[in-house]
């Protein structure tokens, strides 16, 4: 009775044993990345500027001027927009009546975005289009199939057999990408809402341009949740700039389309 | 050897821990089902030997025997003076939600009433109104002061 | 032939390929920190006068803003002493390297001046600092004493902006204040903005007062009250300060709440100690009996398309969750986990159902489905109660109850707000101890 015990004891913890085993081998295949990041992170630093603006940066001055021009050159048109009247607290009536008497509405709104010149929409700056200020270079319209469903606005472009990272060079990536991408938590999760941002790279990793791949949906009413994952997608990779790349391969990382979807994490 | 000793010792301790904790949601369970307050700490008098209120258990607007008891006094008592008229007053205690409570409160002052004019009092003599938790008894945050506030009072109106 | 035929898919797939292929790379994971922001103080027009510029709005304005984005839980604003540029020219043209310099993301800036007729003009810009571009830009005009609610409007705006949905700020909580000992309550019903600011007393105290609820509109509230020892529910029209009695019931009426259209009042009416769910039509005063039971029924809501109604009933043994239609039909139980659950509010998207539960002698904030499923607890306490929804369904406000000691001292009641993360749980100033609160709509619907 007490050998048989024994036996199956010593059998149970063999197996516990070889499954703990095998388990942190898997475990530690995924974890290796984990370990790179931060190794990464730390070598990220000796770039002391990790924030993407700097002064020098000849695409951003260009946008500065541009920023400037704006508010110079063509103070926006008012329109005043009607705006309904409060619900006035007792003490207040008096004061808001006449105000009434005088006026329709104690708080107007005018919207100083939405009129810009003509001249302001072609040339310089449209603050609802993210597009003005991203190059507009579109060289190459291929487009990953991998793991993410096409939606019927990129069906134009192609699929293509993609080529890979390794899963430490592509998780060293994300990992990088992760601190820097706020998620706007108030998104719904339930929507199918993947931003898919085109980069291309210096060999050095800094970044020489950024596209959001669908940009006809960043106006497209009705598609607000979409635009606010798309500007906060942008401004994660340009936090994220410069990146640390692989200090090989260059030909193979120097274009990437980065997927962002935050669906797991909001849902979680 | 001595380790599976040792695990004999930890399987009679786990067995006896298990009794244990059987035995403690039992007594719990006991509590639970019937906490009505049966001191007499917070009781006044409509008139010698007859008390004023009843109590009881957690959610539950049933008539425990004593509360019965208490109320056939009160019958009595009322049928004896029949110019007097009273107000039955629901209480709840503090651990439930506020609405839930005011219903919980009337269903309790209506119980009594009930009861009341099952012993021979004329309903038109008695009011009922809840007030829910909005007025203890006992204002503390125990189990005492919260037994003692689910209550009926029987309160004359003139 | 077969290989001839690969052949021939190889060159296809090397037609579609362009001349190399982009690496693709899932980004499903972010950091669900707040956002940085940075509020500037607003900047004075020179001409402004002296009454205006001894209000101090420039920093109460921005103060308030920040107050309310910070509250949110989805936004971190930054210290002001670690601003470079001064308010107007951040507001004409911002140095973004300088505000990118202390690790903010998004910007916002703003200017007030006067216009004609004394009327304050406050505008305000909110700025992308990563991207360098400006997101949005408004002008607000009003008498100078509305720049509180001008400041919970912009707060609306940025919110807006950047979350895709509606903010909740421009709003006000009505609630009862509380004083005095335990065992003999003074009530009041009083009324102020969302963060706590311009508490304003609408009854005497004269008689307990309980469960006020807006109307859509935020015109009128429905409430409690002992009024000559008469339990019952009432209508206040809070711009004229009127008070009426809502039905003629031969008995204890209670926990009002509107209808979505604000035509009806839904509560519970107690007849013979049963209580039922029954609803008014405030103009025709017809009354209708949703239920028929010999259990509790009671705390009514309606879902916001108003075509069912959740409610709380005890017809099981215990306190429970229950749906129908609004006519009172096909009632279902939805709560079947342990422990007893009560208020269930249904939330303005609809979606979700806010209710408190009982279990193991602690109280919780929660919410689920409106089928029952996806129960998620909020947070946990000694006793809490009573949640109201934002006017966005973001978040959520309770009362909260700390225990008395044994001498019965100590013991009061304040109200909390949470959001739906459950992460974000704070402490909603009140002058008094403070319960039952409720959330009006937004003020400007537009």
């Amino acid at each position: 009775m007490q050998k048989s015990l024994k036996v199956s004891l010593i059998a149970h913890l063999i197996i516990i044993i070889i499954s703990s085993l095998s388990l942190s081998f898997l475990t530690g295949r995924v974890q290796a990345p984990l370990v790179i990041s931060v190794d990464l992170v730390q070598i990220g630093e000796r770039t002391n500027i990790p924030y993407a603006p700097k002064v020098s940066d000849g695409e951003k001055t260009d946008k500065k001027t541009k920023e400037r021009l704006v508010t110079e050159q063509a103070p926006p048109k008012i329109v005043p927009k009607e705006k309904p009247d409060a619900v006035p607290m007792p003490e207040n009536i008096k004061q808001i009546k006449e105000i009434l008497e005088k006026r329709q509405n104690p708080v107007k709104v005018e919207d100083l975005t939405k009129q810009t010149s003509e001249f302001e929409k072609k040339e310089i700056f449209d603050p609802n289009k993210i597009s003005a200020l991203i190059d507009k270079s579109k060289k190459d319209n291929s487009e990953s199939n991998r793991k993410v469903s096409l939606e019927a606005t990129q069906s134009q472009q192609k699929n293509v057999v993609t080529s890979k990272l390794t899963i430490t060079q592509e998780d060293a990536i994300k990992a990088q990408i992760f601190k820097c991408w706020n998620i706007p938590i108030g998104l719904p999760y339930n929507e199918n809402l993947t931003v898919k941002i085109r980069i291309k790279l210096n060999p050095d990793g800094s970044l020489i341009s950024s596209e959001i791949l669908d940009q006809a949906r960043m106006n497209t009413a009705g598609q607000t949740y979409y635009k606010i994952l798309a500007e906060s997608a942008l401004r994660a990779v340009k936090l994220c700039n410069p990146l640390k790349v692989p200090s090989t391969d260059y030909e193979r990382w120097k274009e990437m389309q980065l997927n962002f979807d935050a669906k797991e994490m909001l849902k979680g | 050897m001595i380790f599976f000793n040792n695990l004999n010792r930890v399987a009679l301790v786990l067995v006896a821990t298990l009794f244990l904790g059987a035995c403690a949601t039992q007594q719990q369970a006991t509590t639970k089902g019937d906490d009505a307050y049966t001191g007499t700490e917070t009781v006044k008098f409509l008139a010698d030997g007859v008390p004023d209120r009843v109590f009881f258990s957690t959610n539950k607007s049933e008539l425990t025997s004593a509360a019965s008891a208490t109320l056939a006094k009160q019958a009595a008592y009322l049928k004896a003076n029949p110019t007097l008229n009273v107000v039955l007053e629901g209480h709840a205690d503090e651990r439930g939600t506020r609405e839930y409570n005011l219903a919980l409160g009337q269903k309790r002052a209506t119980a009594a009433k009930d009861f009341l004019v099952s012993n021979g009092v004329a309903a038109s003599r008695i009011k009922v109104i809840s007030y829910g938790k909005e007025k203890p008894v006992n204002p503390a945050s125990n189990a005492l002061a919260w037994s003692q506030n689910r209550r009926s009072v029987t309160v004359k109106t003139n | 032939m077969k290989f001839k035929i690969l052949k021939i898919f190889a060159f296809l797939l090397f037609l579609s390929t362009k001349s190399f292929a982009v690496v693709s790379v899932d980004i499903t994971r972010g950091n669900l920190d707040p956002l940085p922001i940075s509020v500037s103080d607003f900047y004075l027009d020179a001409k402004l006068n002296d009454n205006i510029k001894k209000l101090q709005l420039e920093s109460k304005i921005s103060e308030i803003i920040k107050n309310n984005l910070s509250r949110s839980g989805l936004f971190f604003p930054l210290e002001k002493k670690s601003f470079i540029q001064v308010p107007e020219a951040a507001h004409n043209k911002p140095r973004f390297e300088d505000w990118a310099f202390i690790k903010t993301q998004v910007l916002v800036t703003g200017k007030i001046s006067l216009e004609k007729e004394g009327r304050l003009r406050v505008e305000f810009k909110l700025w992308d600092v990563v991207s360098a571009t400006e997101l949005s830009a408004l002008a607000f005009y009003t008498t100078p004493d509305n720049w509180r609610r001008i400041s919970h409007m912009i707060s609306d705006k940025i919110y807006e902006r950047l979350t895709g949905e509606k903010g909740y700020f421009d709003s006000r909580i009505i609630y009862v204040s509380e004083t005095g000992p335990k065992v003999d309550r003074k009530k009041r019903l009083a009324v102020m903005d969302q963060d706590g600011y311009g508490v304003k007393y609408l009854t005497l105290g004269n008689e307990l007062v309980l469960t006020p609820r807006f109307s859509p509109t935020s015109q009128h509230v429905t409430y409690m009250s002992y009024f000559k020892n008469l339990p019952r529910v009432y209508l206040l029209n809070i711009e004229t300060g009127l008070q009426d009695l809502v039905g003629d019931f031969p008995g204890m009426t209670f926990a009002p709440r509107f209808s979505p259209d604000g035509k009806k009042i839904i509560m519970s009416f107690a007849q013979e100690g049963n209580s039922d769910i029954y609803t008014m039509d405030i103009k025709t005063r017809v009354v209708e009996r949703l239920t028929d039971h010999p259990a509790i029924d009671t705390s009514p809501s309606y879902s916001p398309d108003s075509s069912y109604i959740c409610f709380n009933s005890d017809r099981s043994g215990g306190q429970q969750i229950y749906t129908m239609r609004s006519d009172g039909t096909n009632v279902k139980r939805i709560s079947f986990g342990e422990g007893l659950y009560g208020t269930p509010v249904w939330s303005p998207r609809g979606d979700l159902i806010a209710f408190t539960k009982l279990y193991k002698n602690k109280f919780y904030i929660g919410v689920m489905r409106s089928d029952g499923s996806g129960e998620r607890l909020l947070t946990e306490n000694f006793y809490q109660e009573a949640p109201s929804w934002s006017p966005n369904g973001r978040v959520l406000v309770f009362y909260r109850e700390t225990p008395a000691d044994n001498t019965g001292k100590g013991g009061g009641a304040k109200l909390w707000s949470i959001d739906l993360t459950g992460y974000n749980e704070r402490l909603i100033q009140t002058p008094t101890d403070a319960s039952d609160p409720s959330w009006s709509g937004l003020l400007s619907t537009k």
